[in-house]
């Protein structure tokens, strides 16, 4: 007796994800490709500091209480958290200092590339030595090779970290989905694979397209962020379109996506951080650091109402910050 | 640990206070755009098959020319040739760079042979991919930087032959004579080539 079993598609919610991130990458293509400049602009007014607050709200929840035998490696990532930030905001509004020529901030800033690798390569290792049976000694290797990249070739290097930061917030979503949505992990990894195809019907739908105005310092700072003046052979429009599609989905990851599928990220969650729900926490310092999140999060929109430019300048130079936080919270996922 | 607090922010202060009193520099000085005039003259190239060597032969009246030339360059120059530094940042640059690729050398070999991947098949295929990868970039770099033929590096007739035009330079050493005549000229060596010998 043979039985004869048909297998029916059935809608899960993990395809109902993948079409709707597939087709709002879609959309977004196509609006950011039409109009780079202006959906620069709009998705930094809306979310920059939307998805601040969302990282700090996701990183204080997994801040747990007690450190234990992750003292030394909270210690180091947060004091070079702390010191980096110091040392790059230190570089970067110094730098018009007559003391400072060309050269000496060129080997300033080649030097804070160089620590910020090394940096990584010891968190990577002291996690590594968390792990049973693992040898993570790799990372010192990478970390000066990283660094030898720094000093060959520093606009580069300074380049790629533009262009990278937006898929660390892409692998913070693939670690989260892991933990706590497991059935849209293949689904997600799709969406992954989608991107490189969108990035791909950019280049090729915008690469003829002449290079955008310059005509206003705030376009000027635009297309120099998204390396118009290291990659001088593409076109200026292409390279905007591909840096704020990436962009958008860094800010959609933090925004909409981790809360998603962690609901201890939902922001009004407070009993979900280990920092506030527990007797022994500390639920002042919780509320006051989201109130302060908050508040400044007001005060950018503020900013950017008034004068753009300048909010958008400050707000990058202080955004440093965060790139830091996130590497300690995403490496411990690992 | 309190001690350790003091003795930074008192180095704080010093080198706040050490470095507020560093003098201003002095205004870089611009070099002058060189005005040079040139010398309109006329300049014939001969190809010798007797010379054994490349000579340029200068008008004695032009010579004097350029000299007059060369003074009043001179006197608007101002010496400003030490003005130029040379730029500290790339030899810093070569070398820390060299230093880090040295240590993420070392400390990868210790790492692989530490992990015991090299006794592994997948490992020892690295090493060799690694090996032959390395050596086809080294010969890579290095046919890259090969230098252009024989034929454009000595100014002899064979410099002007097509096979040498795709280089679009050529250089080597010639001798500068100074003559009672009146155009530039330019004896090129041009060695006639040896005649295959008659077997018959």
């Amino acid at each position: 007796m043979q039985e004869i079993r048909v297998s029916r598609f059935e809608l899960t919610s993990a395809h109902v994800f993948l079409a709707a991130f597939v087709a709002a990458c879609a959309v977004a293509a196509v609006v950011i490709g039409a109009a780079p400049l202006q959906a620069s602009i709009a998705t930094i007014f809306l979310f920059a500091g939307v998805h601040n607050f969302m990282e700090f709200r996701y990183f204080a929840a997994r801040m747990p209480l007690r450190w234990g035998r992750s003292r030394l490696y909270y210690t180091v990532g947060i004091g070079g958290v702390i010191v980096l930030a110091a040392a790059y905001l230190t570089l970067y509004f110094a730098s018009g200092n007559w003391m400072w020529s060309l050269d000496s901030w060129a080997t300033l800033s080649a030097m804070w590339n160089t620590a910020f690798v090394l940096w990584l390569g010891i968190l990577f290792y002291l996690r590594g030595k968390q792990r049973p049976k693992s040898d993570w000694a790799w990372a010192f290797p990478a970390s000066f090779l990283l660094a030898a990249l720094a000093w060959l070739v520093p606009q580069y290097w300074s380049l790629s970290l533009v262009y990278i930061h937006p898929f660390i917030a892409m692998w913070f979503l693939e670690r989260q989905i892991r933990r706590t949505k497991p059935e849209w992990l293949r689904a997600y990894h799709y969406c992954l694979a989608s991107i490189p195809l969108f990035l791909a019907a950019i280049w090729f739908a915008f690469a003829g397209r002449p290079n955008l105005s310059e005509e206003t310092n705030l376009f000027w700072r635009i297309t120099q962020h998204a390396g118009s003046q290291i990659l001088p052979g593409i076109s200026s429009h292409v390279l905007v379109a591909m840096h704020v599609f990436l962009e958008s989905i860094h800010y959609a990851v933090w925004i909409l996506l981790i809360p998603l599928v962690d609901w201890r990220a939902v922001p009004w969650k407070l009993s979900e951080i280990p920092l506030f729900a527990n007797a022994k926490g500390f639920p002042k310092i919780v509320v006051a650091g989201l109130a302060v999140s908050l508040l400044i999060v007001g005060v950018l929109w503020g900013g950017f109402a008034i004068d753009y430019t300048t909010t958008r300048d400050v707000y990058f130079a202080f955004a440093i910050a965060h790139v830091m936080a996130e590497f300690p919270f995403l490496i411990k996922m690992l | 640990m309190k001690r350790l607090i003091c003795l930074t922010a008192m180095v704080l202060l010093g080198s706040a206070a050490a470095f507020a009193d560093i003098a201003r520099p002095e205004p870089a000085k611009t070099p002058k755009p060189n005005t040079s005039k040139s010398i309109e003259t006329g300049m014939t190239i001969r190809l010798d098959s007797e010379a054994k060597e490349a000579r340029l032969i200068i008008p004695k009246s032009q010579i004097k020319q350029l000299r007059a030339e060369l003074e009043q360059m001179d006197d608007d120059s101002d010496n400003t040739a030490a003005v130029t530094a040379p730029g500290s940042f790339s030899r810093t640059q070569t070398v820390l760079s060299g230093t880090f690729l040295s240590l993420a050398l070392v400390f990868g070999g210790m790492w692989f042979v530490r992990s015991g991947k090299s006794t592994t098949k997948t490992g020892k295929g690295l090493v060799i991919l690694a090996v032959v990868t390395g050596i086809v970039s080294a010969a890579t770099l290095v046919y890259a930087n090969a230098g252009p033929p024989q034929e454009a590096r000595s100014i002899t007739g064979k410099m002007f032959t097509q096979a040498v035009h795709m280089y679009g330079t050529g250089w080597g050493t010639v001798k500068l004579e100074a003559r009672d005549q009146k155009q530039i000229e330019l004896i090129v060596p041009n060695p006639k080539p040896a005649t295959p010998a008659n077997d018959e």
